[in-house]
Parts: C-alpha cells; sequence; structure tokens
C-alpha cells in the first residue's frame, strides 16, 4: 500500500481528465471521460480516508502534499460534488448545446476547466506549505472564472468580472497574511529559506511572533473570507452563482466556497496554537453571524430562484463558521457535519434550478409560476426535498447538525449566539419554503407541452439526495472517525 | 558567499528602489493614458526587480536570481507587451474621467501613504534590509486599492491588481529577505501570468459584448 501514490493521483487524474478533453470534439466523450475520472477520484478519497484512519496523515513528494483527516474529509466532499456535477453536466449542455445557447467551443471549455478547478481544489488541501496552498485558491478562482462567464450573456460576464476582481482584491490580502506568517517563520530563524509548511509551523506556533501571526490572521480572514463568501465580503456570491450555468453552481456553491474557509480554518488553528483560541475563533463567530443575519432577509426578498440558492449557501456559511467559532468539540463537529450534508444539499437544488432555467427560460419566481409539480414533477420532488433538507427538517442531516451546533453551544454556555443562530435559521428556513410555494405547488397558468426531458437530472440529483438520506440516518464508523479526528485537529488536540 | 556590495549600500538602494516604485505607483493613480499606464507598470516591476537584483547580489542568493529572471521576462517584457497589445487592438486610448479627480486622488494617496507608515512602525523593527521599505509595500497595496476603485477602464483595474500583487512581493522582500521559497514564488508567478491571459480574454469578451470596456456599465446584477 506504500507504494500507492495517492495524493500525487488525486491531483494527476482529474488534471490529466481536464487536458484529454482539449483535443476531443464529442459531447459524450467528454463528459463520459469526466465522469470516469471523478468516479476514480472518489475511490482515491476513500482509499485515503482509510489510509489516514489506519496510521494518521500521509505525506508525499517529500512533504510537498500533506494529507490529515481534515484534508481527507474535504477531499471526499471535493470528489462526490465534482462526480455529481460531472453526470448532470452531460446532459444539461446536451439541451443547451440544442437550444444554440452555448457553442461546441465553449462546451469543450467546461469540461476542459472542471476538472483542472477540481484539480486546484485537491491542491488546496493536500498541499502542506501555507504559499502553494495561496496558489491553489488562486488556481480555483482563475478556472472557474471562465466557468462563470461561459454563457457570455451581459449579465453572467457582469458576475464573472465581480467575482474575479473581488476575489482578486481578496487574494492579494490574503497573500499578504501568508507573508506576514511567513515573516514570523523567518524571524530568529538562521536559515535563509525555513520551512513554510503548515505541519512544521505548527510544531513551532508557539515560538511566533504573535504580533506578525495576529496580523497574518486578520489578512487571511478578510482573503480568504472573501473567497469563501462571508459576509460583509459576499457581494460576488449572488451575482457569479446565478450567472454560472447550473453544474458550475453546484461547484461553487457545493465546495468552493468550503474550499476557501478550508484556507482560512488552517490559519485559524496556527493562529490559536500560537496566540490561544479565543482571538480568531471570536472574529470567525462575529462573521458566521453577520452572514446568517444577512442571508435571511434577502432569502425572502429574492425574486431570482438561484440568487436565493446563493444566499441560503451565505446562510449554511455562517452556520459553519458559527460551529467553528463556538470552539467546542461538540460545535466543530457539528460543523464539519453540515459541510458535509450542504455538499450534498445545495448541487441537487441548483441542478433542478438548471432544469427548471431551460425548461421555463426564466429563473424569476414571476416568470415561473406556480405548478412546477404539474409541469416538471421530478424536477419538482429534486427542489422540494433539496429546499426542504436545506431548510434544516429532519428527517435530512443538516437538521441534525444544526442541532449539533446549537447544542453544543447551550451545552458550552454560550445561550446568546445559540438563541441567534436559531433566530436566523428559524428566518431562513420560513423564507426558503415561502419562496418555493410561489412556484411549486397549484396549476400551472399555461398548460406547458411535456417535452419529453421529465427524468432530467435524475443520476445526480439522485446520487446526491440517496447519499443524503442514507448518511442522515447512518453514518459510518469510518466518516464518524474521521470527522472526529478532523474536529480534535481544528480544536487543537492533536 | 562573497557580498558583491556593502551592507549599508545595499540596505540604501532598497530604500531608493522602493521609493521609486511608490514615485511610479502615484503616477500611474494621476495618469489618463492607457498605454503610459502600462508603461509605468512595467517600469515599476523593474524597480522591483531591481531589489530582487541587490537582495541576490548581496547575499549571493541564486534562487533570487530566478525570481529577478522571472520578474524581468514576465511583469516588465510579457505583461505589459500583452497589454499593450490589447489596448492597440482595442482602439481604446485613455481613460474617461475617474470618480475622484486628479488633484484629490493626489491628495488621497498622501493620505494613504500616512497609513502605510502608521501601520508598518510596529515592525519596522523586523525589517532586516533597508528602512521604510515595508512601509511602502503596504502604502503600494493600500493606492493599488484606491486606483482600482477610482478607475472605470478594465484595463486599468487589472494594472491596480497588479500593482497591489507588486507591493505584496515587496513585503515579503522586506519582511523576510529572501522572499519566500522558490516554489512558493513560482506558483505565485505562474497565477499572475495567467490570471492577467485570462482577465484580458475576458475584457475581450466584455468589449466585445458591451462594445464598451467601461465597468460601469456592468450594473445589472443587484440584490
Amino acid at each position: 500500500m506504500t507504494s500507492m501514490h495517492l495524493l500525487t493521483l488525486l491531483l494527476a487524474v482529474p488534471a490529466a481528465a481536464g487536458l484529454a478533453c482539449l483535443p476531443l470534439r464529442s459531447r459524450r466523450a467528454m463528459a463520459g471521460l469526466n465522469v470516469l475520472a471523478f468516479g476514480v477520484t472518489l475511490a482515491l478519497g476513500l482509499g485515503l480516508l482509510r489510509r489516514v484512519l489506519a496510521g494518521g496523515p500521509v505525506t508525499e513528494g517529500g512533504g510537498f502534499l500533506r494529507a490529515d483527516a481534515l484534508s481527507a474529509w474535504m477531499v471526499l466532499l471535493i470528489a462526490i460534488v465534482s462526480l455529481a456535477t460531472a453526470l448532470d453536466a452531460g446532459r444539461y449542455f446536451q439541451r443547451d448545446l440544442a437550444a444554440g445557447v452555448i457553442t461546441p467551443g465553449r462546451l469543450r471549455e467546461f469540461f476542459v476547466l472542471t476538472p483542472l478547478f477540481a484539480a486546484g481544489m485537491f491542491l488546496v488541501v493536500l498541499a502542506d506549505s501555507l504559499g502553494v496552498m495561496w496558489a491553489a485558491v488562486e488556481a480555483t478562482a482563475l478556472s472557474s472564472v471562465l466557468l462563470v462567464a461561459l454563457y457570455n450573456r451581459r449579465t453572467s460576464l457582469e458576475g464573472a468580472w465581480k467575482y474575479v476582481m473581488l476575489g482578486g482584491l481578496g487574494l492579494a490580502l490574503a497573500l499578504l497574511g501568508t507573508v506576514f506568517i511567513y515573516a514570523a517563520a523567518c524571524k530568529n530563524n538562521p536559515l535563509p529559506f525555513p520551512s513554510f509548511n503548515w505541519s512544521h509551523l505548527m510544531t513551532v506556533a508557539p515560538q511566533l511572533d504573535p504580533r506578525l501571526v495576529r496580523l497574518a490572521f486578520v489578512f487571511a480572514l478578510v482573503g480568504y473570507g472573501t473567497k469563501a463568501g462571508l459576509a460583509p465580503m459576499h457581494t460576488w456570491l449572488p451575482d457569479a452563482h446565478s450567472e454560472a450555468p447550473s453544474p458550475t453552481s453546484a461547484m461553487l456553491s457545493g465546495v468552493s466556497l468550503k474550499i476557501a474557509l478550508y484556507a482560512l480554518l488552517r490559519f485559524h488553528i496556527l493562529s490559536s496554537a500560537c496566540l490561544g483560541a479565543g482571538f480568531s475563533r471570536q472574529l470567525v463567530l462575529a462573521l458566521g453571524l453577520l452572514s446568517l443575519f444577512l442571508a435571511a432577509p434577502f432569502i425572502l426578498v429574492q425574486d431570482n430562484l438561484k440568487r436565493m440558492l446563493a444566499y441560503s449557501s451565505l446562510e449554511h456559511i455562517g452556520v459553519i463558521c458559527v460551529g467553528i467559532g463556538l470552539g467546542t468539540p461538540l460545535t466543530i463537529f457539528g460543523a464539519l457535519l453540515h459541510m458535509g450534508y450542504h455538499a450534498l444539499t445545495k448541487p441537487v437544488l441548483f441542478f433542478a434550478a438548471g432544469n427548471l432555467h431551460q425548461s421555463y427560460h426564466t429563473l424569476e419566481f414571476r416568470g415561473i409560476g406556480h405548478g412546477v409539480m404539474v409541469t416538471l414533477p421530478v424536477t419538482a420532488l429534486g427542489l422540494g426535498l433539496g429546499a426542504v433538507a436545506a431548510a434544516g427538517l429532519p428527517p435530512f442531516g443538516l437538521f441534525f447538525s444544526e442541532l449539533t451546533v446549537i447544542g453544543g453551544g447551550i451545552a458550552a454556555g454560550q445561550i446568546a449566539v445559540s438563541v441567534l443562530l436559531l433566530a436566523a435559521l428559524i428566518a431562513c428556513f420560513g423564507g426558503l419554503l415561502l419562496q418555493l410555494t410561489r412556484i411549486l405547488p397549484g396549476q400551472p397558468k399555461v398548460a406547458r407541452a411535456h417535452d419529453g426531458r421529465a427524468w432530467d437530472g435524475v443520476p445526480a440529483m439522485g446520487l446526491l439526495l440517496g447519499g443524503l438520506l442514507l448518511f442522515s440516518v447512518w453514518l459510518p464508523p469510518p466518516v464518524l472517525a474521521v470527522l472526529h479526528q478532523a474536529a480534535d485537529i481544528i480544536g487543537g488536540r492533536p | 558567499m562573497n557580498p558583491v556590495i556593502s551592507s549599508d549600500i545595499a540596505a540604501q538602494l532598497i530604500a531608493l528602489l522602493a521609493v521609486l516604485m511608490l514615485v511610479v505607483q502615484l503616477l500611474l493613480v494621476v495618469q489618463r493614458m492607457l498605454l503610459t499606464s502600462i508603461r509605468l507598470f512595467a517600469v515599476q516591476s523593474l524597480f522591483l526587480a531591481g531589489i530582487g537584483g541587490v537582495v541576490a547580489s548581496f547575499h549571493g542568493a541564486v534562487h533570487v536570481y530566478v525570481v529577478v529572471a522571472l520578474t524581468l521576462a514576465g511583469k516588465v517584457l510579457f505583461l505589459p507587451w500583452l497589454l499593450d497589445r490589447q489596448v492597440r487592438r482595442m482602439r481604446i486610448v485613455q481613460e474617461i474621467e475617474p470618480l475622484v479627480n486628479f488633484p484629490t486622488s493626489m491628495l488621497l494617496c498622501g493620505g494613504l501613504t500616512v497609513l502605510g507608515y502608521v501601520v508598518a512602525r510596529p515592525f519596522t523593527a523586523l525589517e532586516r534590509l533597508g528602512n521604510n521599505t515595508l512601509a511602502v509595500a503596504l502604502t503600494l497595496v493600500l493606492t493599488g486599492f484606491f486606483l482600482m476603485i477610482n478607475r472605470r477602464k478594465a484595463i486599468t483595474q487589472v494594472l491596480a491588481l497588479l500593482t497591489v500583487e507588486n507591493g505584496v512581493m515587496l513585503a515579503a522582500v522586506a519582511l523576510t529577505t529572501y522572499g519566500m521559497p522558490l516554489v512558493v514564488e513560482l506558483c505565485i508567478f505562474f497565477d499572475v501570468l495567467v490570471g492577467v491571459i485570462i482577465l484580458g480574454l475576458l475584457v475581450y469578451r466584455i468589449r466585445e459584448t458591451f462594445a464598451s470596456m467601461d465597468v460601469s456599465k456592468l450594473s445589472q446584477l443587484k440584490g
């Protein structure tokens, strides 16, 4: 087993698949290659999970790549969302192509860039050096911006421009934070190039200059926080998520936000080890609560389905940050679990929204009107179940993870935070379900002929919803173990 | 490890070059012609490469020479050439009126410079080479942000982002002497290169679709 280069393969397989799509012409072949590559990465991710559980952190390439329990968990999320996206993309773009909405060239762009985007995300979670991690986050931004602009409409170009400019500014600040951390590592170090590896920095964390570390964390918070869509730096998020093609929206919302959050978490763990947990925890908690309270009213007043879903992602990022910010083992565990459940839920909603968009040619609630349940029953079922899950109702997992965070908060004596969290969640819950009653039930005003696409998106939605239901009632012991280990890493109990 | 120049002179040279970078930045803030702006960015990158050269020859560090060579090839020659070509192809000569007029911009940037010095003050003792370099670096970042908010042409915003990046790289030199490990520098360099190419593509598509490069026209998405 030791001869297997798991981490290298995790990067190489999607990257190779992306490049291999360059000369291909057939949509079927490109989609098939994407599905195959992500299927392989999911298997590799499961292998990594086993190895991390069996023997602790895995390193490769002379310490260039490193995976601990936290990385292994993120790898699983990236792999499963990418796989579902690839499953959905084939038939989604077939329809766009037939409608003449995109050109074959743009289609190839999608199948080339999506695996590269995923490879970038894998590098973020597998790179040990904080500098390489930064570069990888930047690479995910660069590979996804053309995906956001894929439709080349006025609004999608606007969304892409805002995404790349705000992201660029944020990442410049994150780079400054990264430089400050390296400066702290260089200080009082006789070597010209001390190691920039996170795992090494953790061993010397107590000796680092606290002023530099504090500054570094603040810059990283603003920088990676922008990419993670944390309020008040979230303004690009609804634009990019609503204008991207639905499979890309699913990737952006399902994992890309969490990858940026992961980068921030590495800084959080490091600064907790140097400064004590209070400083970074309270900042993360404050931004998390702000995101939650900002999301609630915007969900309620949105007229556009995908923009509403984007604000719902803001809400869930807020829940995760509150869980991390509360900082007890239980709440951190809840936050990590929430990441997983959200990754399984949100893409379903975006896939369903994509179907609606293609059938109704609009995402405005008013334009869609009542009666989606009659016109597109399967899509409506996916949308409905996804929305019930995202709103945090049982039997879906998000209910349990949210309850874990709230309960953990109360147990830790953080009554005020828990009550605030609960209030925001109830507001978002009401908003989301109220909005969907505007389109799902009732009779359609215009009788629409069935266009023979009733079963569109079933494989992708089925895979994720099935996984969500299964893991909501039964968490496999290895997943539970890796979550506990990851929570220990974040909580500073290695 | 034979230093070519003495440590004192090296420090002064670095401080001088850093201040020259700041001067170029201020010229950029009040520059309306796009082609001149691109050249100013090239000159600023040249000064950054010069700082790297001083560090490399003073410490005899081979890896810094690599970074200098990359900066020269990428930021002094290739990127300005790329942007230049794009501007010519689009036949756009000058920036439209900025949001804040030039005298006021100059005053604001003076304020930002003071802010940069104030923020850098607690850390000047950490600098191993050259005084004020960190303060200049932070000022570059701040004025770069201002430049970005103040301008409406997409190309100028890209330039602003690049000057911010120059500032961050200067901060790396100021705080750590040698800059970051080679692999990190290579990754960052690659990202900046690819980033500008992609931004260029995007600008081109915006220009085609909107028949303009004025990003204030990108205002349909709200709420």
